[in-house]
C-alpha cells in the first residue's frame, strides 16, 4: 500500500506560451494535483493537452507562470530554490532518451554520480553495472548509445536516473519513440519499478500500462485536469464527455 | 645537375640547419602557447556570446568584431607598442610575450565563433538530460556540451590552427626570431630566396602534417563514436 504522505504537491499552476503572431497557448490552467510516496500517477490526454508541460514543470525544466510546486518539502517554484540540487532527487526519462552521445552506456550512468554526487569511480561503476543488469542489459555497458536499439537506450536512461537514487521518477512518453517490438519490454520494466514501490509520474499513451500499473489516473485536456480517479473508474466508468471521447478514440 | 643547385642549393641550406631548427622550435612554441590562449579565450567568449546577459554578450561580440575587422599585423603592434604605454602593466612586454598574446587573442576571436557554432549544434535534449540528473550549468558545459561540441568542430578548429601557425610568421615584424626569420636570414646573408623561403614553406607543411594526425587522435578521444 502506498504511504499516504504526499511527496509532490502541485497547487494551482498555470503556464501560457506566447507565440508571436498566434493566439496564446494555455498549456496549463490552474492545475492542482499531488503524488503520494510510493504512488504511481499516470497522466493521459490528447496531444497538446498539457500533460508533458505538467510533467516537465515537476523538475523545473518547464518554469510555470503562477502557482506552487513542492517536492519533498522543497518549494520548486521559489526563485531562491537551487533547481540543480532539487533535480538530483527527481529522475526523468525522456521520449528521446537524451543519453550522452559521447559516453558509453556505463559512463552515462557513472558520470552523473561522480560529477554530481561525488561518488568514487569504483562505487559508481558498481552501482552502474548492477543497474544495467537490473534493467536487463548487463552486457551492454561498453556500448555507445548509437550502437544500441531504442529500447536498450531507454533502459540505459532509466538506469541513469535510478543511479541518482531519486525520490520520484518522471516518465515523459518514454515509449513513444520506440519500435513496436521494444515497447513491451520497457513497459514491463516500468511495471517492475512500480511494483518495487518507486514513486512515479508517467505521461503515456499506453492505456494498458495505465490500467495495470497506475494507482491513480489523471485525464488532462486543453491544459486542465478534466477527471481523475483509480484506473477502473476512469477506464470503465468515465464521467466526463471529453474523457469518454478521448478513450473511444484511443482504444 | 647544376640547375638544381642553382634553383635550390641544399649545401647552403645545410649550413643553416641550426638556424632553421631554432626557428622551427620557436614557431612551434609560439604557436602552441598562442593556441592554448586562443582555445581558452575562444571557449569563454563563445559562452559569453550565448548569454542572455548584455554585460556578457556585448563585450564578447565587440571583441570578436574588433579582431575580425583589423589586420593582425596592427593587432601585434598595438599589443606590443601601445598597451605597455598604458599604466596597466607597469612594465614592457618583451617581443615574445607581445607576439604570443597578440596571436592568441587574434585566433581566440575566430575560435570562439567556431566553438559557438559547435555548442549551438548540440541538441537541447543533451542539455535536458544533464539537467535532469542535477548537473549545474558549468558541469553541463564541462562534461556534456563542450566535449561533443569541440569534437564536432575539430576539423574547423584544425583549419584555424593552421592559420594561426602561418600567421605566427608576422611576429617577426616585432623582432621575434622564428621560422620565417630563419628564411629571412638566408635571404639577407646569401641573397638566396628559394633556399630561404622554400625551406620555410616545407617546415610549415611538416608542422601541419603533425597537427593533422594529432587532431584525428583528439577527435576520437573526445567524441567517442558520436557522429
Amino acid at each position: 500500500m502506498p504511504d499516504p504522505a504526499p511527496i509532490i504537491v502541485v497547487k494551482d499552476i498555470s503556464k501560457t506560451f506566447d507565440i508571436p503572431g498566434r493566439p496564446p497557448v494555455h498549456a496549463l490552467r490552474h492545475v492542482t494535483n499531488h503524488v503520494d510516496k510510493g504512488e504511481v500517477l499516470v497522466v493521459i490526454g490528447p496531444s497538446g493537452s498539457g500533460k508533458s508541460t505538467f510533467l516537465r514543470a515537476l523538475n523545473g525544466l518547464q518554469p510555470v507562470d503562477s502557482g506552487s510546486i513542492v517536492i519533498d518539502g522543497v518549494e520548486l517554484t521559489d526563485p531562491k530554490t537551487d533547481l540543480n540540487r532539487l533535480r538530483q532527487g527527481v529522475g526523468m526519462v525522456f521520449q528521446h532518451f537524451n543519453l550522452f552521445q559521447h559516453k558509453t552506456a556505463l559512463e552515462n550512468i557513472t558520470m552523473p554520480q561522480m560529477v554530481v554526487l561525488k561518488r568514487p569511480q569504483g562505487e559508481a561503476e558498481e552501482i552502474g553495472n548492477r543497474l544495467l543488469k537490473r534493467v536487463g542489459i548487463g552486457d551492454k555497458g561498453g556500448s555507445y548509445p548509437s550502437e544500441l536499439s531504442g529500447g536498450q537506450q531507454q533502459r540505459v536512461a532509466i538506469a541513469r536516473s535510478l543511479a541518482m537514487t531519486p525520490k520520484v521518477m518522471l516518465f515523459d512518453e518514454a515509449t513513444s519513440a520506440l519500435d513496436p517490438e521494444t515497447v513491451g519490454g520497457v513497459l514491463e520494466l516500468m511495471k517492475d519499478l512500480a511494483a518495487d514501490g518507486t514513486t512515479m509520474v508517467v505521461v503515456t499513451h499506453e492505456m494498458g500500462f495505465a490500467r495495470e500499473a497506475a494507482d491513480r489516473v489523471t485525464f488532462m485536456d486543453e491544459g486542465a485536469i478534466i477527471e481523475e480517479g483509480i484506473p477502473e473508474s476512469i477506464f470503465d466508468n468515465p464521467q466526463h464527455d471529453r474523457t469518454k471521447l478521448f478513450l473511444s478514440q484511443i482504444i | 645537375m647544376d640547375w638544381i643547385l642553382d634553383f635550390y642549393n641544399f649545401r647552403v641550406v645545410a649550413q643553416y640547419i641550426p638556424d632553421f631548427a631554432r626557428g622551427l622550435g620557436s614557431t612551434a612554441w609560439i604557436s602552441l602557447l598562442a593556441l592554448v590562449i586562443s582555445l581558452s579565450v575562444g571557449t569563454v567568449v563563445a559562452i559569453m556570446r550565448m548569454s542572455a546577459n548584455q554585460l556578457l554578450w556585448r563585450p564578447a561580440a565587440a571583441y570578436v568584431q574588433a579582431i575580425r575587422s583589423t589586420p593582425l599585423l596592427i593587432q601585434i603592434y598595438v599589443i606590443y607598442f601601445t598597451l605597455p604605454a598604458l599604466p596597466l602593466l607597469g612594465r614592457r612586454l618583451d617581443e615574445l610575450e607581445g607576439g604570443i598574446i597578440a596571436l592568441g587573442l587574434n585566433a581566440g576571436a575566430y575560435m570562439s565563433e567556431i566553438i559557438r557554432a559547435g555548442i549551438e549544434s548540440i541538441s537541447r535534449g543533451q542539455v535536458e538530460g544533464a539537467q535532469s540528473v542535477g548537473m549545474t550549468y558549468l558541469q553541463r558545459m564541462r562534461y556534456v556540451v563542450l566535449p561533443q561540441a569541440i569534437a564536432r568542430v575539430a576539423p574547423t578548429l584544425l583549419g584555424q590552427t593552421a592559420v594561426l601557425i602561418k600567421d605566427s610568421s608576422l611576429v617577426s615584424f616585432i623582432g621575434v626570431f622564428e621560422l620565417f626569420g630563419a628564411g629571412l636570414l638566408v635571404y639577407n646573408e646569401r641573397l638566396m630566396p628559394n633556399e630561404g623561403y622554400l625551406t620555410v614553406a616545407a617546415c610549415y607543411l611538416a608542422i601541419y602534417a603533425v597537427m593533422l594526425s594529432l587532431t584525428g587522435y583528439a577527435q576520437r578521444r573526445l567524441g567517442g563514436t558520436a557522429g
